[in-house]
Protein backbone atom coordinates (compact mmCIF):
# COMPACT_ATOMS: atom_id res chain seq x y z
CA UNK A 1 0.00 0.00 0.00
CA UNK A 2 1.59 3.27 -1.33
CA UNK A 3 0.52 6.80 0.00
CA UNK A 4 -0.27 9.80 -2.68
CA UNK A 5 -0.93 13.12 -1.24
CA UNK A 6 -2.99 14.58 -3.62
CA UNK A 7 -3.90 18.04 -4.79
CA UNK A 8 -7.74 19.04 -5.99
CA UNK A 9 -8.42 21.63 -7.70
CA UNK A 10 -9.44 24.58 -4.68
CA UNK A 11 -6.23 23.42 -3.32
CA UNK A 12 -7.68 21.06 -0.62
CA UNK A 13 -4.66 18.34 0.15
CA UNK A 14 -5.98 14.85 0.57
CA UNK A 15 -3.68 11.77 1.42
CA UNK A 16 -4.85 9.19 -0.96
CA UNK A 17 -4.13 5.41 -0.09
CA UNK A 18 -3.80 3.53 -3.11
CA UNK A 19 -3.74 0.07 -2.64
CA UNK A 20 -1.99 -2.10 -5.41
CA UNK A 21 -2.91 -5.96 -6.30
CA UNK A 22 0.71 -7.36 -5.92
CA UNK A 23 1.36 -7.88 -10.11
CA UNK A 24 -1.51 -8.02 -12.98
CA UNK A 25 -3.48 -10.91 -13.58
CA UNK A 26 -1.45 -12.18 -16.73
CA UNK A 27 -3.96 -14.30 -19.43
CA UNK A 28 -1.54 -15.45 -21.81
CA UNK A 29 -2.30 -18.48 -21.18
CA UNK A 30 -4.94 -18.60 -23.88
CA UNK A 31 -2.35 -17.89 -26.82
CA UNK A 32 -0.38 -20.71 -25.08
CA UNK A 33 -3.38 -23.09 -25.96
CA UNK A 34 -4.21 -21.63 -29.15
CA UNK A 35 -0.30 -22.28 -30.23
CA UNK A 36 -0.13 -25.85 -28.30
CA UNK A 37 -3.12 -26.74 -30.38
CA UNK A 38 -2.10 -25.84 -33.43
CA UNK A 39 1.50 -27.48 -33.19
CA UNK A 40 0.32 -30.94 -31.85
CA UNK A 41 -2.39 -30.44 -34.76
CA UNK A 42 0.01 -29.86 -37.07
CA UNK A 43 2.03 -32.94 -35.86
CA UNK A 44 -1.23 -35.39 -36.22
CA UNK A 45 -1.80 -34.77 -39.59
CA UNK A 46 2.16 -34.75 -40.65
CA UNK A 47 2.32 -38.37 -39.22
CA UNK A 48 -1.29 -39.40 -39.89
CA UNK A 49 -1.25 -38.55 -43.79
CA UNK A 50 2.65 -39.25 -44.51
CA UNK A 51 3.45 -42.80 -46.15
CA UNK A 52 6.24 -43.37 -48.96
CA UNK A 53 6.54 -46.46 -50.77
CA UNK A 54 9.80 -47.90 -52.70
CA UNK A 55 10.58 -50.41 -54.67
CA UNK A 56 13.33 -53.10 -52.91
CA UNK A 57 15.50 -54.91 -55.14
CA UNK A 58 17.20 -57.37 -52.82
CA UNK A 59 19.08 -60.93 -54.98
CA UNK A 60 17.28 -60.34 -57.75
CA UNK A 61 13.69 -60.10 -56.37
CA UNK A 62 11.46 -56.91 -56.20
CA UNK A 63 9.02 -55.93 -53.61
CA UNK A 64 7.43 -52.75 -52.60
CA UNK A 65 7.68 -51.43 -49.17
CA UNK A 66 5.55 -48.84 -47.29
CA UNK A 67 6.45 -46.73 -44.57
CA UNK A 68 3.33 -45.64 -42.85
CA UNK A 69 2.85 -44.47 -38.94
CA UNK A 70 0.75 -48.02 -38.52
CA UNK A 71 4.03 -49.94 -38.83
CA UNK A 72 5.14 -48.68 -36.04
CA UNK A 73 4.08 -49.11 -32.49
CA UNK A 74 5.80 -46.21 -31.75
CA UNK A 75 4.12 -44.26 -33.89
CA UNK A 76 0.99 -44.96 -33.31
CA UNK A 77 1.72 -43.94 -29.71
CA UNK A 78 3.12 -40.59 -30.83
CA UNK A 79 -0.27 -40.07 -33.39
CA UNK A 80 -2.32 -40.96 -30.85
CA UNK A 81 -0.69 -38.61 -28.42
CA UNK A 82 -0.64 -35.80 -30.21
CA UNK A 83 -3.88 -36.01 -31.38
CA UNK A 84 -5.55 -36.05 -27.74
CA UNK A 85 -3.37 -33.45 -26.62
CA UNK A 86 -4.66 -31.23 -29.83
CA UNK A 87 -8.32 -32.19 -28.55
CA UNK A 88 -7.57 -31.79 -25.05
CA UNK A 89 -5.84 -27.61 -26.06
CA UNK A 90 -9.33 -27.34 -27.49
CA UNK A 91 -11.70 -28.11 -25.24
CA UNK A 92 -9.30 -26.60 -22.05
CA UNK A 93 -9.60 -23.50 -24.47
CA UNK A 94 -13.24 -23.01 -24.63
CA UNK A 95 -13.43 -23.90 -21.04
CA UNK A 96 -11.06 -21.63 -19.44
CA UNK A 97 -12.79 -18.54 -21.62
CA UNK A 98 -16.02 -19.94 -19.70
CA UNK A 99 -14.88 -19.97 -16.96
CA UNK A 100 -13.13 -16.75 -17.09
CA UNK A 101 -16.45 -14.99 -17.90
CA UNK A 102 -18.37 -16.69 -15.22
CA UNK A 103 -16.66 -15.12 -12.05
CA UNK A 104 -13.67 -15.87 -10.15
CA UNK A 105 -14.58 -18.15 -7.37
CA UNK A 106 -15.97 -20.66 -9.50
CA UNK A 107 -13.15 -20.90 -12.03
CA UNK A 108 -10.63 -21.23 -9.26
CA UNK A 109 -11.76 -24.96 -8.86
CA UNK A 110 -11.81 -25.07 -12.52
CA UNK A 111 -8.58 -23.85 -13.16
CA UNK A 112 -7.15 -26.03 -10.45
CA UNK A 113 -8.91 -29.08 -12.31
CA UNK A 114 -7.09 -27.76 -15.93
CA UNK A 115 -3.90 -27.32 -13.99
CA UNK A 116 -4.01 -30.76 -13.09
CA UNK A 117 -5.01 -32.15 -16.38
CA UNK A 118 -2.17 -29.87 -18.52
CA UNK A 119 0.17 -31.73 -16.51
CA UNK A 120 -1.15 -35.22 -17.24
CA UNK A 121 -1.40 -34.50 -20.94
CA UNK A 122 2.89 -32.50 -20.56
CA UNK A 123 3.99 -36.07 -19.49
CA UNK A 124 2.16 -37.93 -21.77
CA UNK A 125 3.44 -35.90 -24.50
CA UNK A 126 7.00 -35.81 -23.35
CA UNK A 127 7.01 -39.62 -23.06
CA UNK A 128 5.68 -40.17 -26.48
CA UNK A 129 8.87 -37.30 -28.15
CA UNK A 130 10.89 -39.70 -26.13
CA UNK A 131 9.20 -42.90 -27.60
CA UNK A 132 9.51 -41.62 -31.72
CA UNK A 133 12.77 -40.03 -30.69
CA UNK A 134 13.98 -43.01 -29.82
CA UNK A 135 12.84 -44.93 -32.62
CA UNK A 136 13.86 -42.52 -35.42
CA UNK A 137 17.03 -43.10 -33.89
CA UNK A 138 17.21 -46.22 -34.64
CA UNK A 139 15.85 -45.67 -37.66
CA UNK A 140 18.60 -43.20 -38.56
CA UNK A 141 21.73 -45.40 -37.51
CA UNK A 142 20.69 -49.06 -37.10
CA UNK A 143 21.97 -50.27 -34.20
CA UNK A 144 24.47 -53.20 -34.90
CA UNK A 145 24.68 -54.95 -31.05
CA UNK A 146 20.96 -55.78 -31.43
CA UNK A 147 21.30 -56.26 -35.46
CA UNK A 148 18.50 -53.71 -36.22
CA UNK A 149 19.67 -52.17 -39.58
CA UNK A 150 18.88 -48.14 -40.27
CA UNK A 151 16.06 -47.36 -42.87
CA UNK A 152 16.05 -44.12 -43.37
CA UNK A 153 18.57 -44.10 -46.66
CA UNK A 154 16.06 -46.10 -47.99
CA UNK A 155 13.01 -43.68 -47.19
CA UNK A 156 14.56 -40.50 -46.98
CA UNK A 157 11.96 -37.96 -47.54
CA UNK A 158 9.81 -39.78 -44.74
CA UNK A 159 12.33 -39.84 -42.04
CA UNK A 160 12.75 -35.95 -42.86
CA UNK A 161 8.84 -35.72 -42.50
CA UNK A 162 8.71 -37.55 -39.21
CA UNK A 163 11.78 -34.92 -38.19
CA UNK A 164 10.23 -32.15 -38.77
CA UNK A 165 6.95 -33.47 -36.65
CA UNK A 166 8.98 -35.10 -34.09
CA UNK A 167 10.26 -31.04 -33.72
CA UNK A 168 6.98 -29.41 -33.98
CA UNK A 169 5.77 -31.95 -31.35
CA UNK A 170 8.82 -31.14 -28.91
CA UNK A 171 7.75 -27.55 -29.64
CA UNK A 172 4.26 -28.47 -28.59
CA UNK A 173 5.18 -30.27 -25.66
CA UNK A 174 7.23 -27.13 -24.37
CA UNK A 175 4.52 -25.18 -24.80
CA UNK A 176 2.31 -27.46 -22.26
CA UNK A 177 5.26 -27.43 -19.89
CA UNK A 178 4.85 -23.57 -19.88
CA UNK A 179 1.41 -24.14 -19.31
CA UNK A 180 1.53 -25.71 -16.30
CA UNK A 181 4.07 -22.70 -15.25
CA UNK A 182 1.93 -20.35 -16.46
CA UNK A 183 -1.69 -22.32 -14.37
CA UNK A 184 0.80 -22.60 -11.10
CA UNK A 185 1.91 -18.98 -11.01
CA UNK A 186 -1.95 -17.59 -11.80
CA UNK A 187 -2.56 -19.65 -8.47
CA UNK A 188 -0.16 -18.29 -6.59
CA UNK A 189 -0.60 -14.65 -7.36
CA UNK A 190 -4.45 -15.28 -6.22
CA UNK A 191 -3.19 -16.33 -3.27
CA UNK A 192 -1.35 -13.83 -2.11
CA UNK A 193 -3.94 -10.76 -3.49
CA UNK B 1 4.49 -35.28 15.28
CA UNK B 2 0.81 -34.11 15.99
CA UNK B 3 -0.71 -32.29 12.57
CA UNK B 4 -0.90 -29.09 12.71
CA UNK B 5 -2.25 -26.07 10.88
CA UNK B 6 0.36 -24.02 9.24
CA UNK B 7 1.17 -21.08 11.23
CA UNK B 8 3.14 -17.86 9.85
CA UNK B 9 5.76 -16.05 11.87
CA UNK B 10 5.97 -12.68 10.49
CA UNK B 11 3.70 -10.46 10.96
CA UNK B 12 3.64 -8.00 8.17
CA UNK B 13 1.38 -10.28 5.98
CA UNK B 14 -2.12 -11.74 7.00
CA UNK B 15 -1.97 -15.06 7.75
CA UNK B 16 -3.10 -17.28 5.25
CA UNK B 17 -5.86 -19.40 5.55
CA UNK B 18 -5.52 -22.80 7.32
CA UNK B 19 -3.98 -25.02 4.50
CA UNK B 20 -3.15 -29.00 4.95
CA UNK B 21 -0.45 -30.26 6.46
CA UNK B 22 1.10 -31.26 3.48
CA UNK B 23 5.01 -31.37 4.02
CA UNK B 24 4.63 -34.47 5.63
CA UNK B 25 2.91 -36.34 2.45
CA UNK B 26 5.49 -34.34 0.52
CA UNK B 27 8.54 -35.91 2.28
CA UNK B 28 6.98 -39.48 1.57
CA UNK B 29 6.61 -38.82 -1.62
CA UNK B 30 10.06 -37.60 -2.43
CA UNK B 31 11.57 -40.61 -0.79
CA UNK B 32 9.17 -42.60 -2.56
CA UNK B 33 11.11 -40.64 -6.33
CA UNK B 34 14.45 -41.65 -4.71
CA UNK B 35 13.72 -44.67 -3.86
CA UNK B 36 12.28 -45.64 -7.43
CA UNK B 37 14.97 -43.82 -8.93
CA UNK B 38 17.91 -45.77 -7.56
CA UNK B 39 15.85 -48.94 -7.72
CA UNK B 40 15.33 -48.56 -11.38
CA UNK B 41 18.88 -47.33 -12.02
CA UNK B 42 20.17 -50.40 -10.61
CA UNK B 43 18.24 -52.86 -11.69
CA UNK B 44 19.40 -51.76 -15.42
CA UNK B 45 22.79 -51.07 -14.89
CA UNK B 46 22.84 -54.77 -13.31
CA UNK B 47 21.53 -56.29 -16.80
CA UNK B 48 24.25 -57.57 -18.82
CA UNK B 49 23.61 -61.21 -20.32
CA UNK B 50 25.68 -62.66 -22.35
CA UNK B 51 24.47 -65.56 -25.05
CA UNK B 52 25.76 -67.79 -27.57
CA UNK B 53 24.31 -66.56 -30.77
CA UNK B 54 24.64 -67.69 -34.10
CA UNK B 55 26.77 -65.30 -36.34
CA UNK B 56 27.72 -66.52 -39.52
CA UNK B 57 27.74 -69.83 -39.36
CA UNK B 58 29.50 -70.03 -35.67
CA UNK B 59 28.08 -69.72 -32.20
CA UNK B 60 29.90 -66.99 -30.91
CA UNK B 61 29.31 -65.30 -27.77
CA UNK B 62 27.77 -61.66 -28.26
CA UNK B 63 26.88 -59.52 -24.92
CA UNK B 64 23.76 -57.43 -24.34
CA UNK B 65 24.63 -53.90 -22.18
CA UNK B 66 22.33 -51.28 -21.85
CA UNK B 67 25.13 -49.28 -23.11
CA UNK B 68 24.14 -51.02 -26.74
CA UNK B 69 21.24 -48.23 -26.94
CA UNK B 70 21.08 -44.80 -26.78
CA UNK B 71 17.67 -44.36 -25.59
CA UNK B 72 19.20 -46.88 -22.35
CA UNK B 73 21.67 -44.82 -21.90
CA UNK B 74 19.51 -41.82 -22.04
CA UNK B 75 17.65 -43.57 -19.55
CA UNK B 76 19.89 -44.11 -17.11
CA UNK B 77 20.91 -40.39 -16.95
CA UNK B 78 17.82 -39.35 -16.42
CA UNK B 79 17.42 -41.28 -13.50
CA UNK B 80 20.31 -40.53 -12.12
CA UNK B 81 19.39 -36.74 -12.50
CA UNK B 82 16.07 -37.64 -10.82
CA UNK B 83 17.88 -39.48 -8.05
CA UNK B 84 20.02 -37.22 -7.34
CA UNK B 85 17.40 -34.45 -7.69
CA UNK B 86 14.59 -36.09 -5.13
CA UNK B 87 17.46 -36.48 -1.97
CA UNK B 88 18.27 -32.97 -2.46
CA UNK B 89 14.17 -32.09 -2.59
CA UNK B 90 13.64 -34.43 0.12
CA UNK B 91 16.33 -33.16 2.86
CA UNK B 92 15.05 -29.64 1.49
CA UNK B 93 11.63 -30.65 2.07
CA UNK B 94 12.50 -31.93 5.85
CA UNK B 95 14.37 -29.10 6.80
CA UNK B 96 11.27 -26.83 5.82
CA UNK B 97 9.24 -28.73 8.42
CA UNK B 98 11.63 -27.39 10.94
CA UNK B 99 11.22 -23.70 9.67
CA UNK B 100 7.90 -22.95 8.57
CA UNK B 101 8.71 -19.66 7.49
CA UNK B 102 10.18 -21.02 4.14
CA UNK B 103 7.27 -23.10 2.97
CA UNK B 104 5.93 -20.64 0.42
CA UNK B 105 9.18 -19.95 -1.44
CA UNK B 106 9.74 -24.10 -1.10
CA UNK B 107 6.31 -24.48 -2.51
CA UNK B 108 6.79 -22.42 -6.09
CA UNK B 109 10.60 -23.74 -6.29
CA UNK B 110 9.32 -27.14 -5.67
CA UNK B 111 6.91 -27.44 -8.37
CA UNK B 112 8.78 -25.30 -11.43
CA UNK B 113 12.05 -28.02 -10.41
CA UNK B 114 9.84 -30.94 -10.10
CA UNK B 115 7.89 -30.43 -13.60
CA UNK B 116 11.30 -30.33 -15.45
CA UNK B 117 12.15 -33.37 -13.81
CA UNK B 118 8.99 -34.59 -14.81
CA UNK B 119 9.51 -34.26 -18.09
CA UNK B 120 12.60 -36.13 -18.31
CA UNK B 121 11.64 -38.93 -16.73
CA UNK B 122 8.92 -39.10 -18.79
CA UNK B 123 10.60 -39.21 -22.19
CA UNK B 124 13.76 -41.49 -20.50
CA UNK B 125 10.73 -44.31 -19.96
CA UNK B 126 8.95 -43.72 -23.14
CA UNK B 127 12.29 -44.13 -24.98
CA UNK B 128 13.57 -47.09 -23.15
CA UNK B 129 9.73 -48.57 -23.37
CA UNK B 130 9.69 -48.13 -26.53
CA UNK B 131 13.16 -49.70 -27.33
CA UNK B 132 12.05 -52.98 -25.15
CA UNK B 133 8.67 -53.39 -26.68
CA UNK B 134 11.09 -53.62 -30.56
CA UNK B 135 13.23 -55.95 -28.70
CA UNK B 136 10.19 -57.97 -27.30
CA UNK B 137 8.06 -57.91 -30.51
CA UNK B 138 10.34 -57.22 -33.36
CA UNK B 139 9.18 -55.30 -36.07
CA UNK B 140 8.96 -57.02 -39.12
CA UNK B 141 8.01 -54.26 -41.58
CA UNK B 142 11.49 -52.74 -41.10
CA UNK B 143 13.51 -55.57 -40.38
CA UNK B 144 14.08 -55.57 -37.13
CA UNK B 145 14.21 -59.16 -34.92
CA UNK B 146 12.88 -59.89 -31.53
CA UNK B 147 16.35 -60.17 -29.36
CA UNK B 148 14.44 -61.02 -26.05
CA UNK B 149 13.31 -64.67 -27.19
CA UNK B 150 17.60 -65.20 -26.53
CA UNK B 151 18.31 -62.47 -24.10
CA UNK B 152 15.74 -63.12 -21.41
CA UNK B 153 17.49 -62.23 -17.98
CA UNK B 154 18.24 -59.22 -20.36
CA UNK B 155 14.57 -57.83 -21.07
CA UNK B 156 13.59 -59.28 -17.65
CA UNK B 157 15.54 -56.31 -15.90
CA UNK B 158 14.72 -53.91 -18.68
CA UNK B 159 10.96 -54.83 -18.03
CA UNK B 160 11.43 -54.38 -14.40
CA UNK B 161 13.65 -50.98 -14.36
CA UNK B 162 10.82 -49.29 -17.28
CA UNK B 163 7.88 -50.69 -14.59
CA UNK B 164 9.07 -49.08 -11.49
CA UNK B 165 10.11 -45.80 -13.51
CA UNK B 166 6.39 -45.24 -14.44
CA UNK B 167 6.15 -45.36 -11.47
CA UNK B 168 8.63 -42.89 -10.34
CA UNK B 169 6.51 -40.60 -12.86
CA UNK B 170 3.31 -41.10 -11.19
CA UNK B 171 4.81 -40.04 -7.98
CA UNK B 172 6.12 -36.73 -9.74
CA UNK B 173 2.59 -35.89 -10.80
CA UNK B 174 1.41 -36.77 -7.67
CA UNK B 175 4.08 -34.47 -6.08
CA UNK B 176 2.97 -31.56 -8.55
CA UNK B 177 -0.53 -31.98 -7.55
CA UNK B 178 0.25 -31.88 -4.09
CA UNK B 179 1.88 -28.62 -4.53
CA UNK B 180 -0.56 -26.96 -6.72
CA UNK B 181 -3.89 -28.27 -4.39
CA UNK B 182 -1.97 -26.50 -1.44
CA UNK B 183 -1.44 -23.48 -3.43
CA UNK B 184 -4.79 -23.55 -4.09
CA UNK B 185 -5.86 -23.96 -0.56
CA UNK B 186 -4.03 -20.52 0.67
CA UNK B 187 -6.45 -18.53 -1.48
CA UNK B 188 -8.25 -16.61 0.54
CA UNK B 189 -12.09 -17.43 0.75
Amino acid sequence: MTTHTKTNLDGVHSDVKVVEKPTKERSHDLFLRFLGLSLTLVATILVGVDNQTKVISYAEMKFRATAKWEYMSAMVFFVVSNAIACSYAAASLVITVMARSSGTRKSDFTDLVITALDLVLMALLFSANGAACAVGLIAQKGNKHLQWMKVCDVFDTYCRHMTAALVLSIIGSSVFLLLVLHSVLKLHYRSRS
Amino acid sequence: MASTDIEYKSTSTPPPPAGLDYFIVDVILRFLLLAASVVALGVIVSSDQTELVLFQGTLVPQPAKFQHSPAFVYFVAAFSVSGLYALVSALASVAVIQKPEFKLKFLLNFIFWDTLILGIIASATGAAGTVAYIGLKGNSHMGWIKVCNVYDKFCRHLAGSIAVALFGSIVTVLLIWLSAFTIHSRIPK
